[in-house]
């Protein structure tokens, strides 16, 4: 996947940004807890793909388990935050034990390439949904009086929060050294590793910058539902999700995931109306169609549109080369 | 001490049609190098054949079998010709990845279109023999499924035999082993690609008969029977069919016994752990080439 | 019958064929020489489909082997022998004995060509049912060409048949060679046993770095000054 360039997603990220600070402003517009809650899911929806898209567009791997470091991340915030600590902490502490357990099963899921680390994932966020249900069958509810003073905008705050940082860490991510190493690595690991360079060092660290992400959205996720089944965030929907996501919109861009995060939730409320999960009808249809024809998803289908533009604004008469 | 010779039997049945589930799955991968991660799918779909037929016109499910896998045939000839076919045209590595994300993609359309036709609930075909028990001694098998796991061995059989006397079956295994080859001694490695495919899907339409009769189906089955029949390849590595098919019977076992050691709601973990420790014990996959 | 005209090939950036151009009769044995690299397998690769080339034209008797799928090209009266032998070694001699008789027209002649192979490499008929990989060396190459005899062809073309074998099994096959182009069967020979091949054949080819550098006679070339000192010299191979 190639990104369009350093100076197309420079502004994208001002873009967004400053979408972002427009959406800060949401809750002071309306009290309108549909639309906030709309809203939520999105950002969410970035944070889950964004992550996604740090190994996969990056670093090159398919990451099936994806939601087990949501799941992780949902778990460990929950169970700090119902105990009384602060819950931007214990979000941290849910990003902490995802990234914790990314790293204790990175070097040995590392050594497994393509396909094969990517159903080595799945097997592994499968076991993981398995355990947690099996461990904690019953549903988690907040307690009533933290239900009593459930306020929504921390919540679409802290969600707009991480969304944003998600979008930085992945700008700052694509210019760094360590950006540019992973993918080198993505493009040809073994030539990578011929200049010197530990392929699985940067793939360990895409894996721990993208956990930590999953892992505070779980954090998020947590905070913002009053009960849930704790097994519900490790379900394999979640990872898929955010696949879907960033390849629809372009894996291994940074406006991709973006993009595909909007399309995605705004198809999945508008057409549930009829016809639930018609949203994943299409968007596997569409997914197919992306492998097969557009593999950089909607932003190489934006960028051929515009230099198709380009080309026919310069064939109009009188128009200078 | 009976009670674990029960479940032991009981997992031997169901890994059965493990084997037939993993058994078309190996096919694919084998021949075209392809992980079609649909397969559940394909499976979910064979059941559903079956269970529309029996509700609808009454056919009995076994009887069932005879239009099953026609139709899944035709289907998996459609889903070469339509879909992967075009996955093929790749070399190895990107085809493999391709057909991750293809089969992914197929797998929720067919999902969602399951869900859409048929609603997401449990279906199960109850015929009037379904109670239908052999009692051994202490150990009561039920006929059903005693009857699903000889079909499921004398498919794997039939297929053996398929491969190794048929003409086309002998082009099938020369393809897997080397294309290049098979391209010089004049096969159309395209037509051994397309049958070998459609006999997987038709594999798959046969299991996911007999799991509709014997067991249940819905449409949330498809991801469940795609891990186990990975989980049965990768233990069986590739080559032989009548291998898949022990292997399969092994990871019943397997399941049998951890429930019986650690409880039921664990029995689907230590497939998946087995699965793991092999993948990442040989890290270029069982299949794979030795390692670079 | 088989006309190569300018023929370029690359693998990638690395060019292999730069304007090849050579021809072969009906019931010629026509030798490819040259050193590791030269371009010679990319030669054959180039005719049986194989490997697409850069620019160029391939003729089989008036028709154009480009336009062809690689499949359909024995079909057409043209069998490879490759390199390494590449044969089916889960299967068993006779299976991928029959396989090479896939073709239709082969096909037809399956019953004939089984026994020819057979009156050719005695060996091979009390061998049919084992598995090809338990095989040595040599017996492989007599189960790799007997495999493109199986296609009834009317070019044979083997890459490398002498490679890895034992002296006694060259001078075997090298002899089956002789007679199956007796039965009017044309051959193309890339063989680095250049003292052999230039005795057998009737032409040959000196391919260096992906170009025609010499043509000529076998016994011609067996006595021209350059090919002694480059192929045929003390520290040249060849046995």
């Amino acid at each position: 996947m190639r990104s369009p360039g350093g100076g197309t997603e420079h502004a994208w990220t001002v873009a967004i940004l400053v979408a972002f600070a427009l959406l800060a402003l949401l809750p002071l517009l309306t009290t309108r807890d549909d639309v906030l809650n709309f809203v939520f899911l999105v950002l969410l929806s970035i944070t889950l793909a964004q992550s996604w898209n740090i190994v996969a567009g990056y670093a090159g791997q398919v990451n099936l388990g994806h939601a087990a470091f949501f799941g992780l991340g949902a778990l460990t915030a929950r169970t700090l935050w119902i105990a009384g600590t602060p819950v931007v902490i214990a979000m941290a502490a849910g990003a902490a034990v995802a990234t914790g357990f990314a790293l204790l099963i990175g070097a040995a899921a590392f050594r497994l390439r393509g396909a094969y680390f990517a159903i080595g994932t799945l097997a592994l966020g499968e076991i993981l949904r398995t355990t947690v249900g099996n461990a904690l069958p019953e549903i988690s509810t907040l307690p009533a009086a933290s239900i009593a003073g459930y306020r929504l905008a921390p919540r679409y705050y802290l969600a707009l929060a991480l969304a944003a940082l998600s979008v930085l860490a992945v700008a700052a991510l694509a210019r760094s050294r360590l950006g540019l190493g992973m993918q080198a690595v993505r493009e040809d690991e073994d030539a990578a590793e011929a200049t010197g360079v530990s392929a699985l060092g940067l793939k360990l660290r895409a894996l721990a910058l993208s956990t930590a992400l999953a892992g505070a959205a779980g954090g998020v996720f947590a905070y913002y539902h009053i009960s849930y089944y704790p097994s519900h965030p490790f379900g394999p929907g979640w990872t898929f999700d955010a696949l879907l996501m960033t390849f629809i919109g372009g894996v291994g861009t940074l406006q991709g995931p973006v993009l595909g995060a909007v399309l995605y939730v705004f198809l999945k409320e508008y057409l549930t109306v009829r016809w639930v999960d018609f949203h994943l009808l299409i968007f596997g249809a569409l997914f197919v169609a992306i492998v097969l024809i557009f593999p950089g998803g909607l932003v190489q289908a934006l960028v051929q549109a515009g230099n198709g533009a380009r080309r026919r604004r310069a064939r109009r008469p009188g128009a200078t080369t | 001490m009976t009670l674990l010779a029960q479940q032991i039997v009981l997992g031997l049945l169901l890994g059965g049609l493990y084997g037939l589930a993993a058994a078309g799955l190996s096919l694919v991968f084998g021949v075209l190098k392809v992980l079609n991660v649909a397969h559940g799918e394909l499976i979910m779909l064979g059941g559903y054949g079956a269970y529309w037929l029996f509700a609808l016109l009454g056919v009995d499910p076994f009887a069932a079998l005879l239009l099953v896998i026609p139709g899944a045939l035709l289907l998996g000839a459609g889903l070469y010709t339509g879909l992967f076919g075009f996955v093929v045209r790749a070399h190895e590595e990107t085809r493999i990845k391709n057909s991750l994300l293809v089969g992914f993609g197929l797998a929720l359309a067919l999902h969602a279109l399951a869900v859409r036709l048929w609603t997401a609930d449990d279906r199960s075909i109850s015929t009037g023999y379904g109670g239908a028990v052999l009692t051994v001694g202490p150990i009561a098998i039920p006929l059903i499924r005693l009857a699903s796991l000889l079909v499921a061995l004398a498919l794997i059989a039939g297929l053996h035999l398929l491969l190794a006397r048929w003409r086309w079956g002998k082009a099938i295994r020369a393809t897997a082993e080397d294309w290049q080859a098979a391209l010089l001694t004049g096969i159309d490695i395209r037509r051994a690609y397309l049958l070998a495919f459609a006999l997987g899907t038709a594999l798959a339409g046969a299991a996911g008969t007999l799991v509709s009769v014997g067991y249940s189906i819905s449409p949330s089955i498809g991801l469940e029977w795609t891990l186990k029949a990975l989980i049965v390849v990768v233990l069986a590595g590739l080559g032989s069919m009548l291998g898949t098919f022990v292997a399969g019977l092994f990871v019943g076992v397997a399941e049998a016994l951890s429930a019986a050691a650690f409880g039921g709601p664990y029995r689907e973990v230590v497939g998946l752990v087995i699965f793991l420790v092999v993948l990442v014990l040989r890290p270029q996959g069982l299949f794979g080439r030795a390692p670079r | 019958m088989l006309e190569v005209r300018g023929l370029e090939a690359a693998y990638g950036d690395v060019p292999a064929l730069s304007g090849v151009t050579l021809q072969v009769g009906a019931g010629e044995i026509v030798a490819l020489l040259g050193p590791n690299g030269a371009g010679k397998s990319t030669l054959l690769g180039c005719v049986s489909g194989l490997v697409r080339p850069r620019a160029g034209t391939i003729f089989w008797e008036g028709e154009n082997l480009l336009a062809i799928a690689p499949h359909l090209i024995v079909e057409r009266g043209l069998a490879v022998v490759p390199e390494g032998r590449r044969l089916f070694g889960s299967m068993t001699v006779e299976d991928n004995l029959e396989l090479g008789a896939f073709s239709p027209r082969a096909r037809a002649a399956r019953r004939e060509s089984l026994e020819r192979v057979f009156a050719l490499f005695p060996d091979l008929r009390a061998r049919r049912r084992q598995v090809v990989r338990a095989l040595s060396g040599g017996q492989q190459q007599m189960v790799a060409v007997g495999r493109a005899l199986m296609a009834s062809p009317r070019l044979l073309m083997l890459d490398e048949p002498s490679l890895g074998i034992a002296p006694q099994l060259v001078r075997a096959i090298l002899d089956a060679l002789v007679e199956i182009n007796r039965a009017g069967v044309a051959i193309l020979l890339v063989e680095q046993n250049v003292r052999a091949a230039l005795t057998l054949a009737h032409r040959a080819y000196i391919l260096e770095g992906g170009r025609v550098v010499g043509e000529g006679a076998g016994a011609e070339l067996l006595g021209d000054p350059h090919v002694r000192r480059a192929y045929l010299g003390p520290l040249a191979a060849g046995r």
